[in-house]
């Protein structure tokens, strides 16, 4: 038996964004794709089905000509399908190969973490939102793509700009010139650097991309680094927050982390799938076919919600709950198939190896404020937005 | 089409006939071998897919890439001389009898 896409309009969309799991868990139990009103989106939220979309990228295609990433951005090879994705993916990959990771960035991300804990170290409190996380994905980013020192707020500014440029689906228009101005200020950023670039080859994914072969296009640098900016920046510093809150919320956990460092990357997988920074990504149906016993038509836009799979009782045990010695078993934090995020192993390192053990480590006896509770917020991208602590200066 | 036999961590075997345009992992996940995960679908940029090779079918498997040598530093399991993406390797008439081991965790 198929049918088409049931309906839910009786929720708001600030729902949505105050707290998304129960909406998911409400799709997730009706059927395999449900068309959620105030989202205006046909929402997946099975690990199964999400897994099987993601393996069948013909049917359910990254490519969407009316996609309004493409038109903030330019032709970027996140909504591209099979070669010219992989040629683009290819490009990029010297900046995130384990060899460098290891030997070129840790260093570096390790430094930038000990300068901001050092800003803040002697304060007692702070809100991790803005004293920790947003500079360190910030200021790493930076160096990452090979941009010259700028203060953190302007990646991040330009980073919310353009997330909100691509999700403006109501044509706000002062919306669209932020996203526009973010995607100038970008461009003139890649023009300061290339020639050095080009001239120096180094692990920078701006030196990866003009030194591949064949090179990146300007146009294709220009998007592709958009996407990077805007895909690059909230995901490690929500996964730092929402790490650091696990732990801050779970003493038990918190001390079996510190007792047994090894821990860490238990601890980092299970933060991710519990909240997973980005919630939701798109996809095309591109013909006629049945997800699960519903009829999805041709042409059809559809939300994988992966925040909403990580937390689907079929596959995880209590899966509201943060709980680090859970059995390891792959979640979709990162997605699946052939976009798989190209930063996994980058944000492993960074925010489960570097960030969250100094910060615990640095940070004596770290807590939560009982008068001032830490804020989440959000669904297609989903984090603290304020994470206020103590500490014993 | 050779014949592929997979065996599990817990000893478990799978024999499977594999077609000739396809990676190791897409014949094992076709076959529904546990133990592959291959969450990037053969982007090598997981690295869920690892195996282990019989060093006596290396002139079949190939080389490994740089960059999938790189991966499989990341591998949950013990990466040994006998490692491989099974993303990265090609289905090969000279395969016929080999056996592929699926370590304990990806």
């Amino acid at each position: 038996m198929t049918s088409a896409a049931p309906v839910i309009s009786d929720i708001t969309y600030h729902e949505l964004l105050d707290d998304p799991y129960p909406i998911f868990r409400r799709v997730r139990d009706m059927a395999s794709a449900v068309f959620v009103a105030p989202a205006n989106l046909t929402l997946v939220t099975r690990f199964d089905d999400i897994v099987r979309i993601e393996r069948d990228p013909v049917t359910y295609s990254s490519d969407n000509p009316a996609s309004l990433v493409n038109k903030v951005m330019g032709p970027t090879f996140m909504r591209k399908d099979g070669a010219e994705h992989a040629a683009g993916r290819k490009a990029i990959e010297p900046s995130f190969r384990a060899g460098t990771i290891k030997e070129h960035w840790t260093p570096r991300f390790a430094e930038i973490c000990e300068r901001l804990i050092d800003s803040i170290s002697e304060s007692g409190e702070a809100d991790l939102f803005t004293a920790l996380a947003a500079p360190m994905a910030s200021l790493s980013l930076m160096e990452m793509i090979g941009f010259k020192e700028m203060p953190w707020q302007t990646l991040a500014l330009w980073s919310q700009s353009l997330i909100d440029g691509a999700g403006n689906y109501a044509r706000n228009a002062e919306i669209e010139r932020k996203a526009i101005e973010a995607g100038a200020g970008i461009d003139a950023a890649i023009e300061a650097v290339l020639d050095e670039h080009r001239a120096h080859a180094n692990p920078s994914i701006l030196s990866s991309m003009v030194h591949a072969d064949p090179p990146m296009s300007i146009e294709e640098i220009r998007a592709n680094i958009k996407v990077i900016i805007g895909g690059g920046l909230n995901e490690p510093r929500d996964a730092i927050l929402t790490l650091t809150l696990g732990l801050l919320q779970n003493a038990a956990q918190r001390d079996s982390v510190l007792a047994k460092p090894e821990l860490w990357s238990n601890a980092f997988e299970e933060a991710v799938r519990w909240i997973s920074p980005i919630g939701m990504y798109p996809r095309r149906v591109t013909r006629e076919t049945d997800l699960s016993g519903v009829v999805l038509p041709e042409g059809l836009q559809i939300g994988l919600c992966v925040g909403a799979a990580n937390r689907d009782d079929r596959r995880f045990n209590d899966p509201d709950i943060f709980d680090i010695s859970r059995p390891r078993q792959s979640h979709l934090a990162f997605g699946a198939g052939a976009h798989f995020c190209a930063g996994t192993w980058v944000s492993r390192q960074t925010v489960g190896k570097i960030v969250a053990p100094m910060l615990f480590e640095r940070l004596r006896n770290l807590h939560l404020r009982e008068d001032a509770p830490p804020l989440i917020r959000g669904w297609v991208f989903r984090g603290p937005v304020s994470l206020p602590v103590r500490w014993n200066a | 089409m050779p014949k592929i036999t997979f065996v599990c961590a817990d000893g478990a075997t799978r024999e499977v006939i594999a077609d000739l345009d396809q990676s190791i992992m897409e014949a094992a996940l076709a076959a529904g071998v546990p133990g592959i995960v291959a969450e990037c679908n053969g982007a090598a940029a997981c690295a869920t897919c690892h195996c282990y090779f019989e060093s006596a079918y290396a002139a079949h498997t190939g080389e490994i890439g740089e960059h999938e040598s790189e991966m499989l530093d990341f591998t949950a399991s013990e990466r040994t001389a006998e490692s491989r993406l099974s993303c990265q390797v090609r289905v090969a008439a000279g395969m016929e009898g080999m056996t592929v081991r699926v370590p304990p965790t990806q």
